[in-house]
C-alpha cells in the first residue's frame, strides 16, 4: 500500500529527529559542558561557596591556619599566617579559583563529599548556613614557621617528615606569597610575570639535580652488589671517557674506604664505582627509589626524572655523583632519606591526618601506610652508619646536634646556570635524627645559592631537627 | 542507608505506593479486558512516573497534584477508549469539530487569563486549563474526517460537480488550518503553530492525492515563516536567542542558558535526585522538566527518555499501518506524529537544537490539561489498536 510506505517514511524521519536529539545532547555533554558549566552566570558554582561556611584547616596541634569569616553577608577566606602556607594549603578565592589543599579537599571543606551528602541530606533544610568539614593537618606549625624563617630571602624548599609514619611535619617553599584575597588581587599580575616563579610549590613540584645527596642511592647499589668492602685510591681527579671528574676543590683523599668516601663526598670514588655498576644497576636502583614514577600525595607532586636511554661511561659516572640528566623533587628526596631511616621502607607521605565534621565527629582519618620498599634493612643500616660518619667527621659537621646521633648527606649540585657563571650551585642537605631511632627526616635545598650544602643547608636542617626533637 | 533518613515522611512512601498501585491496576485492566496494544500504556507509565518523581522532588504539593491529574487522566483514558469504540459516528462530525474548536478559541480570547505571558488559559471553578490542548485533538479529528472522503465532506448534496466539490473542500481544509493558526497566533502559541503545521503537512504528504496542492502548501509556509521572523517580534527574539543565547544571558537568553547550565551540570549520570539545583531553571516543572531530569538523573536518562518517546511513536505508527479504516489511519497518524513532534520541539528547544517554543513535554511536564488531553490521545490510540486486533481476526483484504 502506498500510504503505508509513506507512513514508514514518516516514522523514519521522526526516528531520525529523535536520533538528532540524542546526538546533539551527547555532543553538548562531551564537547561543550565544561565550558558551559564554568560560565560565570552559572550560579551553581558559587552556590556551594556562598551558602557554606568553608571548613577550617588546622595544624597537628589545633592551630587554625585557615578559616572563613563573614563580612557584609559574604564569605571570606582568611589565612592568618599570610604567606606561610601558600605552597601547602594554597588559596581559595572567588576570582582566582582554588589551589593545592583547598582544591584537592574542596568537596570535604564545603561538605559536598559523599558522607556529608548522605548523612546530612535531611538536616540542612533550614535557613542556617551549611558548615563544611575541618581538615586536620600533619604539619607542625612551629616547625613550619622556623623553616620559613631559616630560609629567609633565599629561594628553596624544606621538607620535614616522620620517617616511620610518613606524616609531613613541615613543607616550606620559597618564594611564597600572601594567599589572602585582597593581597592576591594586589600582587597577582606582578607574580604572574615574575621570573622567580612564586606560584611554583618548590617542595613538591620543583625539580633539582640531587648532587652528592644522590650518593646514598648509589651507595645502596654498591652495597647490594658487594662492592663496599674494598679500598679506593682517591687522587682528587679522574678522567673517564675523556671527561675529567674531580672532587670538590680537587682534594685528594688517598687510600679510603666507601664509608670515608661518602663522608668526604668523594666524586672520584663514586664516579669510578658508578661506571663499575653499569647502566642496568644504576637505573634499577633509581627506579626502585621512585624515579620516573608518580608519588601519591594530597597535593600534586612532580615526577622525579631519570632521562637516559643509552648511557655512556661518563653518564654513569655523572649519575653516580648525582649530576647528569637526573632531577628530583625535595619531597622525593625526603622520602628516600626516610626510607633509609626506616629500614628500607618508604612510608606513603601525607598532609591531612583526619577530616572532622562540624559537630566534631571524625568522618575520615588517614593512617600510616607503606608506600614501597627500596632496600633491604641491612643495606639501609649500613648507609645509616655511613651517613652518621658524614655528620661526625665529614662534610655535614654543621648538622651535628649535641647528644643526639644525626645521619646526613650534603650535596652541592651543578645546574644549567653553573656552566655559565660560578657560584650558582644548589645547596642540598638530607638527614635524619636520632640515627638509632629516627623521628624526623629532612631535605633542604637552596636554589642557586653558590655555597656548599655543608655550609648553608646543613645548619638549617640541624635547627629543624633539633627543634622537632626538643618538642617531643 | 534508609534508616539514616531520620525524619523521612510516611506520606511520601504512601504516595509512591499508591501511584505504583494505580499503574498496576490500570495495566491489569488493559490486559484482562483485551484493550489492544499493551505496550503503549507501559511506555507512557514509565514517562509518567519519571515526571511525577521529578515534580514531587521539585515541590511535593505539585507532585501530589500531578498524581491526582494522572488518576483523572487514566479515567479519561478509559473513557476515551470506551466512548471511541462504542460510538462510531466520529467520522461524520466534521462540522461539529470545527464549530467546537472555533468556540473554544473564542472563549479563550474573551475569558482568557494571562498566565506566564500567554493568554491561553481559562479558569473554571478555580482550576485553570488550556483549551488549546483540546483544540489540537479536534483539529486532528477534523483532518481525519476530511481525508476519509476528500470529495464529499461538505456540499455532498449540492449541485456542484465532483471536481468543484473537491476544490471547495480543499479550500475549507486550508481555511480551517489557517483559522487554527490565526487563533494560536493571537494566543502567541508559536510551538503549537509549528506543531499543527507539521502535522498538517505530514498528513497531507501521506494521504493527499494532489501533488501540486501539497507543494503549494509547503511553499506557502516559507513566506509565512519569513513574515513571522521579520515582523513578529516574539519570533525574532526566539530565533536570535537560539542563535546566540550567550550574548544576553541575564536577559533574553536567560531561560535557555539556565537550561543548558542544568543539563551540563548533571554530567552523564546526574548529580543524584535532590542534589542538583534544577530550581534555578525557570518553568522547570513544565517546559523545562527535561533539563531537570538531565541535571539530576544524568544525560543518559535524558537519552533514555528520548528513546521511550521514539518507542511510543514507533508503536503508534505500527498500529496506524495495521489499521485499515482510513479515518482511523489518519487519526492515528495525526495524534502519533503530534506526540512525537511535540516531544522533539520541546526537547530540541531546551537543549538549544532548535529555537525554544514553550510547549509541554507530553506525559512528563506538570499540567492538568496537558496531561488529561495526552491521556485522551492515548485512549484514542488504544481504541484504534483494538480495531486492528479485531480486524486481524477476520479476513484481511489488502489493496483498497
Amino acid at each position: 500500500m502506498k500510504e503505508n510506505k509513506k507512513i514508514i517514511q514518516v516514522l523514519v524521519v521522526i526516528c531520525f529527529l529523535f536520533f538528532v536529539l540524542v546526538a546533539y545532547l551527547t555532543y553538548i555533554q562531551v564537547f561543550r559542558s565544561k565550558e558551559i558549566v564554568q560560565n560565570s552566570y552559572n550560579r551553581r558554582q558559587y552556590q556551594a561557596d556562598e551558602n557554606t561556611v568553608r571548613g577550617k584547616i588546622l595544624d597537628r596541634k589545633g592551630i587554625v591556619l585557615a578559616y572563613n569569616e563573614e563580612k557584609d553577608n559574604e564569605q571570606r577566606r582568611i589565612y592568618p599566617y599570610n604567606s606561610l602556607y601558600s605552597h601547602v594549603i594554597g588559596y581559595s578565592s572567588k576570582v582566582y579559583g582554588k589551589s593545592l589543599l583547598e582544591a584537592s579537599y574542596n568537596s570535604y571543606l564545603l561538605g559536598l563529599d559523599e558522607y556529608t551528602k548522605v548523612f546530612g541530606l535531611f538536616k540542612g533544610s533550614n535557613q542556617e548556613k551549611k558548615e563544611g568539614n575541618h581538615l586536620l593537618l600533619t604539619i607542625d606549625h612551629e616547625l613550619q614557621k622556623l623553616g620559613h624563617e631559616l630560609l629567609g630571602n633565599r629561594n628553596g624548599a624544606i621538607v620535614a617528615m616522620n620517617p616511620k609514619t610518613g606524616e609531613i611535619l613541615a613543607l616550606v617553599s620559597k618564594p611564597d606569597f600572601d594567599t589572602n584575597e585582597e593581597m592576591l588581587a594586589k600582587n597577582w599580575k606582578a607574580m604572574v610575570e615574575s621570573q622567580d616563579a612564586p606560584f611554583l610549590p618548590r617542595a613538591t613540584q620543583g625539580l633539582y639535580a640531587p648532587g652528592s645527596t644522590f650518593k646514598v642511592v648509589t651507595s645502596a647499589a654498591i652495597i647490594e652488589n658487594g662492592m663496599d668492602n674494598q679500598k679506593f685510591n682517591d687522587k682528587g681527579v679522574i678522567t673517564i671517557d675523556g671527561r675529567e671528574i674531580s672532587n670538590s676543590g680537587k682534594k685528594a683523599y688517598g687510600e679510603i674506604d666507601l664509608k670515608r668516601a661518602l663522608a668526604v663526598s668523594s666524586n672520584v670514588v663514586f664516579a669510578q664505582l658508578g661506571v663499575k655498576l653499569g647502566q642496568e644497576k644504576l637505573e634499577d636502583m633509581s627506579r626502585r627509589v621512585g624515579f620516573g614514577s608518580d608519588i601519591p600525595f594530597d597535593i600534586p607532586v612532580s615526577k622525579s626524572q631519570f632521562q637516559y636511554k643509552k648511557m655512556e661511561q661518563n653518564d654513569m659516572a655523572a649519575v653516580a655523583i648525582g649530576q647528569g640528566k637526573i632531577l628530583v623533587s625535595p619531597l622525593h628526596m625526603a622520602m628516600i632519606t626516610s626510607g633509609i631511616a626506616n629500614d628500607g621502607v618508604v612510608m606513603k607521605p601525607f598532609l591531612v591526618s583526619s577530616i572532622v565534621s562540624p559537630s566534631g565527629k571524625e568522618i575520615k582519618s588517614f593512617k600510616k601506610e607503606e608506600f614501597k620498599k627500596i632496600m633491604e634493612p641491612d643495606v639501609a643500616l649500613k648507609i645509616n652508619k655511613m651517613m652518621q660518619e658524614v655528620v661526625n667527621s665529614g662534610t655535614g659537621k654543621n648538622a651535628a646536634i649535641n647528644g643526639i646521633k644525626v645521619a646526613g648527606k650534603t650535596g652541592t649540585a651543578e645546574n644549567e646556570l653553573t656552566h655559565q657563571k660560578k657560584d650558582k650551585e644548589h645547596a642540598w642537605f638530607i638527614g635524619f635524627a636520632p640515627a638509632d631511632d629516627p623521628q624526623i627526616a629532612v631535605a633542604v635545598v637552596l636554589e642557586y645559592s653558590g655555597s656548599s650544602g655543608g655550609s648553608i643547608a646543613a645548619p638549617i636542617a640541624q635547627k629543624i631537627m633539633e627543634k622537632c626533637l626538643k618538642e617531643k | 542507608m534508609f534508616y539514616n533518613f531520620r525524619p523521612y515522611k510516611v506520606e511520601t512512601l504512601v504516595f509512591g505506593l499508591s501511584i505504583i498501585l494505580m499503574i498496576c491496576i490500570t495495566y491489569f485492566i488493559i490486559l484482562k479486558s483485551k484493550l489492544g496494544d499493551e505496550y503503549l500504556f507501559l511506555i507512557v507509565c514509565m514517562l509518567i512516573s519519571l515526571g511525577i518523581v521529578m515534580i514531587y522532588r521539585l515541590d511535593s504539593d505539585t507532585g501530589i497534584k500531578q498524581a491526582m491529574w494522572t488518576a483523572i487522566g487514566i479515567v479519561m483514558f478509559f473513557a476515551a477508549c470506551m466512548i471511541f469504540r462504542l460510538i462510531k459516528v466520529w467520522d461524520s462530525l466534521a462540522i461539529y469539530y470545527m464549530g467546537a474548536s472555533v468556540l473554544l478559541y473564542l472563549i479563550t480570547l474573551i475569558l482568557g487569563k494571562n498566565i506566564n505571558g500567554a493568554t491561553n488559559w481559562i479558569v473554571i471553578g478555580g482550576q485553570s486549563f488550556q483549551p488549546l490542548e483540546i483544540s489540537k485533538i479536534l483539529y486532528i479529528l477534523f483532518l481525519a474526517c476530511y481525508f476519509k472522503n476528500p470529495d464529499g465532506l461538505f456540499f455532498k448534496s449540492s449541485r456542484f460537480d465532483e471536481f468543484k466539490r473537491i476544490q471547495l473542500n480543499k479550500l475549507i481544509l486550508v481555511i480551517f488550518t489557517f483559522v487554527n493558526i490565526l487563533f494560536l497566533m493571537l494566543q502567541k502559541e508559536w510551538g503549537s503553530i509549528l506543531l499543527i503545521s507539521i502535522v498538517y503537512i505530514i498528513v497531507l504528504y501521506v494521504f493527499g492525492k494532489d501533488r501540486l496542492f501539497f507543494l503549494c502548501n509547503i511553499l506557502m509556509t516559507i513566506p509565512v515563516a519569513l513574515f513571522g521572523y521579520y515582523f513578529v517580534y516574539h519570533i525574532k527574539v526566539r530565533i536570535d536567542t537560539w542563535l546566540n543565547p550567550w550574548s544576553d544571558i541575564a536577559g533574553k537568553g536567560y531561560q535557555i542558558t539556565q537550561s543548558l547550565f542544568a543539563i551540563c551540570s548533571g554530567g552523564y549520570f546526574g548529580t543524584g535526585l535532590g542534589l542538583g539545583r534544577p530550581d534555578m531553571v525557570p518553568a522547570v516543572n513544565t517546559d523545562f522538566i527535561f533539563s531537570a531530569i538531565c541535571e539530576e538523573m544524568g544525560v543518559l536518562t535524558g537519552v533514555a527518555v528520548i528513546l521511550l518517546y521514539m518507542l511510543l511513536t514507533y508503536r503508534g505508527l505500527k498500529i496506524v499501518i495495521k489499521v485499515k479504516s482510513k479515518f482511523y489511519k489518519v487519526l492515528g497518524l495525526g495524534i502519533t506524529t503530534m506526540l512525537g513532534l511535540q516531544t522533539f520541539i520541546i526537547i530540541g528547544g531546551v537543549i538549544k537544537l532548535i529555537p525554544l517554543t514553550g510547549i509541554t513535554l507530553p506525559y512528563i511536564s506538570y499540567g492538568g490539561s496537558s496531561l488529561v488531553s495526552s491521556f485522551i490521545i492515548l485512549g484514542i490510540l488504544q481504541a484504534i489498536s483494538k480495531e486492528d486486533y479485531i480486524d486481524s481476526d477476520g479476513e484481511i483484504d489488502e489493496g483498497e
